[in-house]
C-alpha cells in the first residue's frame, strides 16, 4: 500500500462525493425547469442564467435558518436520523463504476472507488439501512403525521426492495457475478435491457418507489399527511433529507445505467462521458415519471408491490433461469 | 495489523452496543443498538473473509428483520419503566441462560483446534471461500437436507403467520 495508491483512493473518494454532492442542486434545478416547461411554466429564471443558482440560493438560505429542535423530541435520534439517511445514500456511491479506467501520469486509474466483488449487495444493503433514516426521523419527532409517513415510507421501500432485488437477480444470472465492473464490461456488445426488458421495467417502478418520488410518494401525500416524516424538519436537517432524496436518485439512476443501459459503453466518446450523458438523461425520464403519473392510493401501491411486481419478478427470473441452461 | 486494529474497533462496538442493549431503558433505543451490533457483526464476517454472509446480515437483519422490530416496539410505544418479566424473574433467567452462552463460547475456545490459526487464516483458504459461487455450491451439495429443512420451517412459519393474522375472517 503505497503513498501514490492512498493519493489516488483520496483524491476519487473526494471527487465522488463532491460530483454527487454538487449533483444535487444541479438535479433539483434540472427536475423544477424541467417540471415547469412539462406544466406550462417557466420555472426557476430570476437567479443566475436560466436560474441556475436557484437551488444554491436556495442552500444557502437553508443553512443559515434556525434550526427549531420541537420540545418533546428524542434530541439524540433526530439528530442522527437525517445523517443516516445522507450517509448511506453517499456509501451507495462509491462502489458505482464511471467507466472501466484511464491512463492518467502513467498510472492505470480504475474509474470507481472501490469494486468490491459484492457490489450489488453492498448497494441493496446500503439502501436497506437507508430506511432506519426515516422511520427513526418520523418515530423521533414525536407528532402523528411524520410517524405515519414514516411507516408509510418504510413498509413501501421494504416491500419494493424485494421486487428490485429479485429484478436486478437475472442480470446476475446473465453475467455470473456480482460485480458492478463485469456487469458493465459484459454490455460491450449488447445491452442488458434488450434481453431483460421486463426486469429492467420492474426496476424502474421500484427505484421511483424506492425512492419515495411521485406516482409513489404517499410517504409525503401533503393533502394527508402534511409533509410525512419530515414534517417537523427544518433548516439543514431537512436539507440533509432533501440530499439524500436527491442522492438516492443518483444511486438507483446509476444502477439503472450500469445494470440494463449498457454502463459506461458507448461509441466514440470515452466511458465517463458516456456515463454522465446516460445520467443526464435517465434523471429527465426520472422527473418525466413524475410529471405524467397521478399519486396511488397507499392500498393500491401495496397490492400491486406484492401481488403483481414481485410475481412478475419472480417469473421473469425463472424464465431467465431456464433459457440460460438450454441454451448452456 | 491492520486487520488486528479493525477487529478492535468492530468487536469493541459490537460488545458496548450489546451493553447497551441490555442496560438502556428506551425500548427504541435498544432495537438500534441491537442494529449496531449486527453491523459490527457483519464487519467481523468481512475480516473472516466471508463478504458474502456479511451483505446478508446487513440486508436481511439489520435491514429487515430489525426494521419490523422497530415497527412493534415504535407502535406499541413501550414505555421503558415496564419490564416484561418481574425483576426477580427476569435476573434468574438472564442469569441462567448468560452462563450457558458463555460456558458454550468458553467450551469452544479452549477445546483442542478451537483457536488454532489466530483470528484470520487467509493463507489456507480456498479460493472460493465465502464467495456466493463457493457458499451456493456448499449449501445445495453437501449441506442440501439441512438448508431444505430450514427452507420448509420457514415455509411454516408463514402460513403460520397468515393463519393467526387472518384468524378473524374463517
Amino acid at each position: 500500500m503505497d503513498l501514490a495508491y492512498l493519493i489516488e483512493a483520496l483524491v476519487k473518494v473526494l471527487i465522488v462525493l463532491g460530483f454527487t454532492l454538487l449533483g444535487v442542486p444541479i438535479i433539483v434545478w434540472m427536475e423544477r425547469k424541467v417540471l415547469g416547461h412539462m406544466q406550462d411554466r417557466i420555472g426557476p429564471q430570476r437567479v443566475g442564467p436560466f436560474g441556475l443558482l436557484q437551488t444554491i440560493a436556495d442552500g444557502i438560505k437553508l443553512f443559515f435558518k434556525e434550526d427549531v429542535v420541537p420540545s418533546q423530541v428524542d434530541k439524540v435520534m433526530f439528530a442522527v436520523a437525517p445523517a443516516i439517511s445522507v450517509v448511506t445514500a453517499l456509501a451507495a456511491m462509491s462502489v458505482i463504476p464511471f467507466g472501466d479506467h484511464v491512463t492518467l501520469f502513467g498510472r492505470v486509474i480504475p474509474l470507481r472507488i472501490t469494486d468490491v466483488s459484492i457490489a450489488i449487495l453492498f448497494l441493496l444493503g446500503a439502501t436497506s439501512m437507508g430506511v432506519y433514516g426515516i422511520v427513526l426521523g418520523g418515530w423521533s419527532s414525536n407528532s402523528k403525521y411524520p410517524l405515519l409517513g414514516a411507516l408509510r415510507s418504510s413498509a413501501q421501500m421494504i416491500s419494493y426492495e424485494l421486487a428490485m432485488g429479485t429484478a436486478l437477480l437475472p442480470i446476475i444470472l446473465m453475467t455470473g457475478s456480482l460485480s458492478l465492473l463485469q456487469i458493465g464490461r459484459a454490455q460491450t456488445h449488447m445491452w442488458f435491457i434488450v434481453p431483460q426488458i421486463v426486469a429492467f421495467v420492474i426496476y424502474m417502478i421500484c427505484a421511483v418507489a424506492e425512492t419515495n418520488r411521485a406516482p409513489f410518494d404517499l410517504a409525503e401525500a401533503e393533502t394527508e399527511l402534511v409533509a410525512g416524516f419530515h414534517t417537523e424538519f427544518s433548516s439543514m436537517r431537512f436539507a440533509l433529507y432533501y440530499v439524500s432524496e436527491y442522492a438516492n436518485i443518483m444511486v438507483v439512476s446509476a444502477v439503472a445505467i450500469t445494470c440494463f443501459l449498457g454502463a459506461w459503453n458507448g461509441p466514440f466518446l470515452p466511458g465517463w462521458a458516456w456515463f454522465l450523458i446516460k445520467l443526464v438523461a435517465f434523471l429527465f425520464f426520472y422527473i418525466w415519471i413524475r410529471a405524467t403519473f397521478p399519486r396511488l392510493r397507499y392500498d393500491q401501491l401495496m397490492t400491486f408491490g406484492w401481488k403483481f411486481l414481485l410475481p412478475l419478478a419472480l417469473v421473469n427470473l425463472a424464465v431467465t433461469a431456464v433459457v440460460l441452461t438450454v441454451k448452456g | 495489523m491492520l486487520e488486528g486494529i479493525l477487529f478492535a474497533m468492530f468487536a469493541g462496538v459490537a460488545i458496548g452496543c450489546a451493553l447497551g442493549v441490555v442496560f438502556h431503558r428506551n425500548p427504541v433505543h435498544c432495537a438500534l443498538l441491537l442494529v449496531g451490533v449486527l453491523l459490527s457483526l457483519a464487519g467481523v464476517f468481512i475480516l473472516l473473509h466471508a463478504a458474502f454472509v456479511a451483505a446478508l446480515q446487513v440486508i436481511v437483519y439489520a435491514g429487515a428483520i430489525m426494521v419490523l422490530f422497530l415497527f412493534v416496539v415504535m407502535l406499541l410505544n413501550v414505555k421503558g419503566e415496564t419490564p416484561l418479566l418481574t425483576p426477580g424473574a427476569a435476573k434468574g433467567f438472564g442469569f441462567l441462560f448468560g452462563l450457558i452462552v458463555a460456558t458454550e463460547l468458553l467450551w469452544t475456545v479452549l477445546s483442542p483446534g478451537g483457536s488454532e490459526g489466530g483470528p484470520f487464516p487467509a493463507a489456507a483458504l480456498p479460493a472460493e471461500f465465502g464467495s456466493p459461487a463457493g457458499l451456493g455450491m456448499l449449501l445445495y451439495t453437501t449441506w442440501l437436507y439441512p438448508f431444505e429443512i430450514v427452507s420448509l420451517l420457514l415455509l411454516v412459519a408463514v402460513v403460520g403467520a397468515v393463519v393467526l393474522a387472518k384468524r378473524k375472517f374463517f
